[in-house]
């Protein structure tokens, strides 16, 4: 899973740069619109090293912020669950809110904490939550009749069970939005990044397009890409790991 | 047909798919109206520009003439390669980078006389009257921005660098300034300087400006450009809307206009009030024309070696790109 990722992506990056080339072929476009394989070469011999830090500065800001937000939606959409007033009310919240543009919020927070560490998390945070508890609340929210009735009838569901029941059930859709938000919690923090932030690849994105060197914004984005693919792939392979032991474990024990 | 027959079609069709995409029509010299694509938002630093186009200067010319607003994102020396542009306002350093890399541009005025990137300080506190004054001081630089080159080079004068002095990274927000947290901070005299120098004025806080010119330092600011090939093929068509531009500029630059051209100036930039348009404007005025004898866009070629010379010592180009024979003396063409 972890090479198809990679893999899959350098067929993408590769059509994506040929295209480009092309374009630059066909219109005769100097260096300084798109620039050509030799620039680029140079460029990311130049740069690749300082991007990779500032990817990996990047990627250990989103992880953190992913984590934070995995943690709040499921606490969020487990009291959220249940079709009570307040489950209810945390749900409209929760879809309202999402409505928000978090990037239209950016400037205040960097206004209010500055344009360090916390400013990257927090909107890294930010961005990734909402989806998340969008589909944990769909999940959590969402009873597993044939599995439940049998606890239900028998008196001994509990809100762990239940939670777990679901959980469960829903383990590769849960797998799915885990992964796919991580390409958010990375996009939101080079997002801060390139807004305000002092440290990341989007602030070495934004300094690129301050010189309108395309060679060195191209380089960033196959190393964004490269990082975002690997990591994606460990936390595949990591749900899929999960799901079968968990399911080897606690199978038997649920039924 | 074979897999590289079908290739060589998809590929050909897709050319044509993108060139069409990129509105490049092969009859584009029959083309009758020009965009005029400008490095920033509609606001009083380009007053000669909105005159041109709110009192018909181009009109006059005979000519159709699209002026667009700029933004940070928007690269009017791509533009013009491009085809989206026929003409443009780009920074020296912009240019410099685009000759290095190939593109076909050649300067045909030089809108700033002095360069409105300069630092805002606090007076008396604040006391710079030589580059050596400024070491114990806390510098706001924009990395990667043109006042980061500036300031290098104005340290270098002392020989010193940005690792020998306190540098604070800069943004769109003025708090650090306003809090005291950094004792110079890079504005554009004309617009943000003028507002942060009436916001202190109201605490009772006077304020200077740090012009690294004063010091030697020529970095050249806006310019107006176009291709190469344009100024060449077409020198009467470049002849015309450099001299209706240029007659606005010295226009609009003339106190006696000041009504009207503030007037054409709020039509676009309705943000701002009244009364600081009018300083920004009067701000504005001694930077492009700061001597009467001085006409608008002349082009000060020392200072465009200085700048080339300038990006070449601190690697921002790797090879001279002798940036002199791109520059176009608006008289040629008059």
């Amino acid at each position: 899973m972890l090479f198809r990722r990679i893999y899959q992506f350098m067929i993408v990056y590769g059509v994506f740069v040929g295209l480009l080339l092309a374009v630059k072929t066909g219109l005769s476009l100097s260096d300084y619109v798109i620039p050509g394989i030799p620039l680029i070469l140079d460029t990311a011999g130049q740069v690749a090293g300082g991007f990779f830090r500032d990817v990996l500065d990047t990627l250990s800001v989103a992880i953190l912020g992913q984590g934070i937000s995995i943690f709040l939606a499921f606490f969020v959409g487990i009291l959220g669950r249940r079709s009570s007033w307040a489950g209810s009310m945390i749900r409209v919240t929760a879809y309202n809110i999402q409505a928000y543009p978090i990037v239209a919020l950016a400037p205040i927070i960097f206004i209010l904490l500055g344009d360090g560490f916390l400013s990257r998390l927090l909107i890294a945070a930010m961005i990734c939550y909402f989806p998340l508890l969008l589909s944990v609340l769909g999940v959590m929210a969402a009873p597993v009749p044939d599995i439940e009735h049998f606890y239900l009838a028998t008196g001994r569901m509990c809100w762990h069970l239940e939670v777990k029941i679901r959980a469960f059930e829903n383990l590769s859709k849960l797998t799915t939005v885990i992964a796919g938000s991580a390409t958010l919690a990375m996009a939101g923090t080079i997002v801060a990044e390139f807004i305000a932030a002092n440290a990341g690849i989007g602030y070495s994105i934004r300094i690129a397009l301050y010189q309108s060197d395309l060679a060195a914004i191209l380089t960033a984005l196959f190393m964004i890409g490269i990082v975002i693919s690997v990591y994606q792939g460990l936390l595949e392979s990591l749900g899929e790991a999960v799901k079968a032991k968990w399911g080897s474990e606690n199978k038997g024990a649920l039924l | 047909m074979t897999h590289i027959q079908r290739g060589v079609i998809g590929m050909a069709v897709w050319m044509a798919v993108a060139a069409c995409a990129l509105g490049i029509p092969t009859a584009q010299a029959e083309q009758t109206r020009f965009n005029y694509r400008l490095k920033w938002l509609f606001n009083t630093s380009v007053a000669g520009d909105v005159f041109a186009m709110e009192n018909g200067f181009f009109a006059d010319a005979g000519l159709d003439v699209q002026v667009k607003e700029g933004s940070p994102e928007k690269d009017a020396i791509k533009e013009l390669e491009l085809g989206y542009a026929h003409f443009g306002v780009a920074s020296a350093d912009q240019v410099i980078r685009a000759l290095e890399k190939g593109a076909d541009v050649v300067v045909l005025a030089q809108v700033f006389q002095v360069n409105p990137m300069q630092w805002i300080y606090r007076y008396p506190q604040v006391q710079i009257t030589h580059p050596a004054d400024l070491k114990p001081y806390n510098i706001g630089i924009t990395f990667g921005g043109n006042d980061e080159t500036i300031m290098q080079t104005l340290l270098a004068t002392i020989d010193l660098t940005l690792g020998d002095v306190k540098v604070t990274g800069v943004r769109f927000d003025f708090t650090p300034f306003l809090k005291n947290q950094v004792d110079l901070w890079p504005v554009y005299r004309n617009s943000q300087g003028v507002i942060l120098a009436e916001r202190l004025a109201k605490e009772g806080e006077t304020v200077r400006f740090l012009n690294p010119a004063d010091f030697g330092v020529d970095f050249v600011a806006n310019s107006i450009v176009t291709s190469g090939s344009l100024a060449a093929d077409h020198p009467d068509l470049v002849a015309r809307f450099l001299s209706a531009l240029l007659a606005a500029w010295e226009a609009a630059m003339d106190p006696a206009n000041q009504a009207p051209v503030l007037a054409a100036v709020k039509k676009y930039d309705t943000g701002t009030q009244g009364q600081v348009q009018a300083a920004q404007l009067n701000a504005t005025r001694i930077l492009v024309k700061p001597d009467p004898d001085i006409p608008v866009g002349r082009i000060q070629t020392a200072a465009w070696a200085q700048t080339e010379a300038i990006m070449l010592d601190q690697g921002l180009i790797r090879t001279p790109v002798h940036v002199t024979s791109r520059l176009r003396n608006p008289a040629s063409f008059q």
